[in-house]
Order: structure tokens, then C-alpha cells, then sequence
């Protein structure tokens, strides 16, 4: 059964049509990877996900609930509720440079969630040994490496324990050799079957990790298929076009 | 010169000092939160607020503020009809001129300390769920803070030197210590005196400020 269901998604701003009729459907446990040509629309797709952008038209359902149907927002709260069993994470990390590491996983469970303070610790040591920064729990973000930041960025959204993570270019903004660590940890929650959707240029991230792949390009999705196929065997010109670029 | 005829002018114009410190706090502890209330009144997406608040900050930060003071302490009394009402003690209305034109300043600090702000910052605590009180309070409040620390510094040595004016509406404090001082003496020393208490008390607040970054460098 799909946990996300988008149809017909359409957003301009003004004039230009940045996402036309985008429909596709996430399952349980699917790692998708979204590629394409900057200003293709990825980011603005996956950020109408977590309500960052407003459609204008089109409808997103996870997990059996709409959000927005046929153009038409739900109430704030129920938009809320939605949208939080989705975690994201950021080209930029956007974690809060004034807390520590610590105080970054642990803060927003405490604000948000009707948890024992306890259950919140925990779960930050054990997340914090995951990702491979126990011994950095104190430390500022200033302080840290840019995967070190990316690292903590995605343990910060798995302390909500989202049923789906969205990655935003989590690996744009590093330096190339920093790159693999973030990967890693992305590969590792594949296996443990989170489900994903990562708006990538790591082409060899996608092809090993991902299930499906979706190119967009131009606000449209031109080409879908497992990645075995879609990059040994590619249908559409424009897919042919960008992969020749980019594998070079 | 003797050091008794020194302690003879420090004492009184430590007394005067006193007014200064009093005039200092007041004025800081009023007018950094009217300050913020005031920033807030200029994002609002209520237009007349906003317009109003803008307003009152370009009114405020564009006439000098001893043409403030001396129309609160002696203007307004003035008015007709209402003006009996508003013979305000000195002290009094000289800290309510200090707060409302210092609210104006440190509302223009903490805006450019907002823009300051990564909108990622919104984005990350709104994805996490966050309230927008929430987000104001424990994610964007700590940073604008951080960032606006230097300015606030500076505004606070700005606001010790400015004290001065008290001496146009006639409240006794340092300055005017030291000028019956000069006056009755014939000597220059008590201005020299008068000088170094306020870069005494500037330097202490410097230090505090210094301390204060350091504390909250996040690093």
C-alpha cells in the first residue's frame, strides 16, 4: 500500500510553471531518488511534502490522510498531524547553531512530544553512537565538520521517529570527501527499510541505494524505473541526455 | 590642589554618578523589550501597525533627543488642557524621553538582527513540528540575541555618554557636578574627574558586554 500519494501536483510562481501534473506514488520502505537538471522542480516537489511550498494544485495523501486535496489545504492542525510523520533534511543542515549537538536531537521531542524526558536522552545516546558522534554530544554545530553536521541533521529528524525521511541535496553543500560518511548513514537506514525519498545528484548513491529512481525535468517527471534499468537502459531522450552528462 | 579639595568634588559628583547608573538601568531594562515589542510591530502583517511602528521608530531615531527631552519636561506641560496633567517629575520624564527614543534604536537593532536569521532556521523547527511560539522563543529569540550583542554594546556606551542631557533639564547628576564645580573653583580638574568616572563606567560595561559574548559564543 502507498504511504504517499501525490497527483496532479502544480505550482507556479507567477508565470512559470515549476512543477506541471506531478503523480507518483511512495511505498513502504521504498528509497526513491529523485534526479534532474537544476530548477527541474525536485526541491519544490519534495518540499510541498512537508508544506514548506503550497501547491496550487493537486492533492498529497500519506498515509491514507490528505493534507491537500484537489488544491484545498486542510486546517493548520490537521496539516500539522499529517505532515509530521515526515522528517527532512536539508542541503544546509539547518541545524540550530545556538544548542549543542545534544540539545539539537533533544530539543524539539521535549517542545513536541508527550514523552518522558528520559525516553528523549536515550533515544539521542543511542541515535548519537549510530551516526557515529557520541563523543561530539556537547559540541556546537560551529564546531563541527559539514558531514558531521549533515549526520547530526539527519539524527535530529529521526528523534521524531518520522514514518518517512525526505533528503533535500543532503550531500550538495559538502566538500566531495565528506560526501561518503553522509551517504553512509543514509544507506544504513535504507537497510534497516526507513522509508525515503532523496532528491540527489550522486548518481552512484542512487543507483546503489534506491529501489526507483525519478528523473524530472523541466517541473515534469520524464522518466520512473528501477535504477538497474533506468540507467543501463534509458527510454526517453531527455534521460539520455542528462545521464550522458552527468556520468561522465 | 590637595586630595582633600579631590575628595571634596569626587563625592558630590559620585552622588551625581549615582543619577547616571539609575538613568542607565532604567532606560536599558524599558527600552530593550519595548524595542523587540516595537520590531514585532513592524513585521506585523497588520499594515497600520506596522506603518505606525515605522512611524514612531523614523520619528523618534530622526529628531535629537534632547529636543525629546526638553519637550517632554517642558513642552508638554504647555499643551493647552491637558497640559497640567503632564508636569511630570524631572527624573521621571527624562527616563520616559531615554526609553522611548532607546526603544526606537533597539528596535532597528533587533530587525536587522531577524534578517540576520537563515530562513532555513523557520523551515527546520516548522518541519520538526515547532509552534511558531515555539520557533520565536527557543530557536530565533537565542540567535537574534547573539547577533545583536556588538550593536546593543555599542547602543549601551552610547546611552551612558547621553546621560549628559540630563543636565539640559536640570537634573542634578554627574555633569552638572562637575560644572558648579568648575564654576565655583575656577579649576578644569572636575571636568577631567567627570571624564574619567564615565570612562570608569564605560569600561566596566564594555567588560560586562565582553563577557557576555563570550558566554554565548556558541562555540
Amino acid at each position: 500500500m502507498a504511504i504517499i500519494e501525490i497527483s496532479n501536483l502544480k505550482k507556479s510562481f507567477g508565470k512559470l510553471d515549476v512543477l506541471k501534473q506531478i503523480t507518483f506514488d511512495v511505498n513502504k520502505n521504498d528509497v526513491i531518488a529523485v534526479i534532474g537538471p537544476s530548477g527541474s522542480g525536485k526541491s519544490t516537489m519534495l518540499r510541498s511534502l512537508v508544506h514548506l511550498e503550497e501547491i496550487n494544485a493537486g492533492s498529497i495523501t500519506i498515509a491514507g490522510e490528505a493534507f491537500v486535496k484537489d488544491g484545498v489545504y486542510a486546517k493548520p492542525q490537521e496539516i500539522k498531524k499529517i505532515t509530521s510523520k515526515m522528517g527532512m533534511v536539508f542541503q544546509h543542515f539547518n541545524l540550530f547553531p545556538h544548542l549543542t549537538v545534544k540539545e539539537n536531537l533533544e530539543l524539539p521531542p521535549k517542545l513536541v512530544k508527550n514523552e518522558p524526558v528520559a525516553a528523549i536522552q536515550q533515544r539521542s545516546t543511542e541515535l548519537l553512537r549510530k551516526i557515529g558522534l557520541s563523543g561530539h554530544a556537547n559540541a556546537y554545530p560551529a564546531n563541527l565538520s559539514g558531514g558531521q553536521k549533515q549526520r547530526v541533521a539527519i539524527a535530529r529528524a529521526l528523534m521524531m521517529n518520522p514514518e518517512i525521511l525526505l533528503f533535500d541535496e543532503p550531500t550538495s553543500a559538502l566538500d566531495p570527501e565528506l560526501t561518503g560518511e553522509v551517504l553512509e548513514v543514509i544507506k544504513a537506514l535504507a537497510q534497516e527499510q526507513m522509508t525515503m525519498i532523496v532528491v540527489t545528484h550522486e548518481m552512484g548513491f542512487a543507483r546503489e541505494v534506491a529501489n526507483r529512481v525519478i528523473f524530472m525535468d523541466n517541473g515534469e517527471i520524464i522518466e520512473t524505473g528501477h535504477p538497474s534499468e533506468f540507467f543501463t537502459n534509458p527510454q526517453n531522450e531527455r534521460t539520455k541526455a542528462f545521464l550522458s552528462r552527468s556520468l561522465k | 590642589m590637595t586630595l582633600d579639595y579631590f575628595t571634596s568634588i569626587l563625592v558630590p559628583m559620585l552622588e551625581g554618578a549615582q543619577m547616571t547608573v539609575l538613568l542607565f538601568f532604567i532606560a536599558i531594562i524599558v527600552s530593550i523589550p519595548l524595542g523587540f515589542l516595537l520590531t514585532l510591530a513592524v513585521k506585523s502583517s497588520l499594515k497600520p501597525l506596522s506603518l505606525l511602528a515605522q512611524g514612531y521608530i523614523y520619528i523618534m531615531r530622526g529628531t535629537p533627543l534632547l529636543l525629546q527631552l526638553l519637550l517632554i519636561c517642558f513642552g508638554l506641560p504647555m499643551l493647552p488642557v491637558v497640559g497640567e496633567y503632564l508636569v511630570l517629575d524631572r527624573f521621571v520624564a527624562a527616563c520616559l524621553g531615554f526609553v522611548l527614543n532607546y526603544a526606537a534604536y533597539f528596535a532597528e537593532i533587533f530587525r536587522g538582527g531577524l534578517l540576520a536569521i537563515d530562513k532555513g532556521q523557520y523551515e527546520a523547527s516548522q518541519v520538526l513540528g515547532l509552534s511558531k511560539w515555539q520557533t520565536t522563543t527557543r530557536i530565533i529569540l537565542p540567535q537574534m540575541f547573539r547577533v545583536t550583542l556588538p550593536a546593543i554594546a555599542n547602543e549601551s556606551v552610547t546611552l551612558v555618554k547621553d546621560t549628559a542631557l540630563l543636565y539640559a533639564v536640570a537634573v542634578p547628576e554627574l555633569l552638572h557636578y562637575a560644572q558648579t564645580a568648575v564654576n565655583r573653583d575656577f579649576t578644569i580638574v572636575p571636568f577631567f574627574v567627570a571624564g574619567m568616572i564615565y570612562l570608569v563606567m564605560t569600561l566596566v560595561l564594555t567588560f560586562i558586554f565582553k563577557g557576555i559574548e563570550q558566554k554565548y559564543k556558541f562555540e
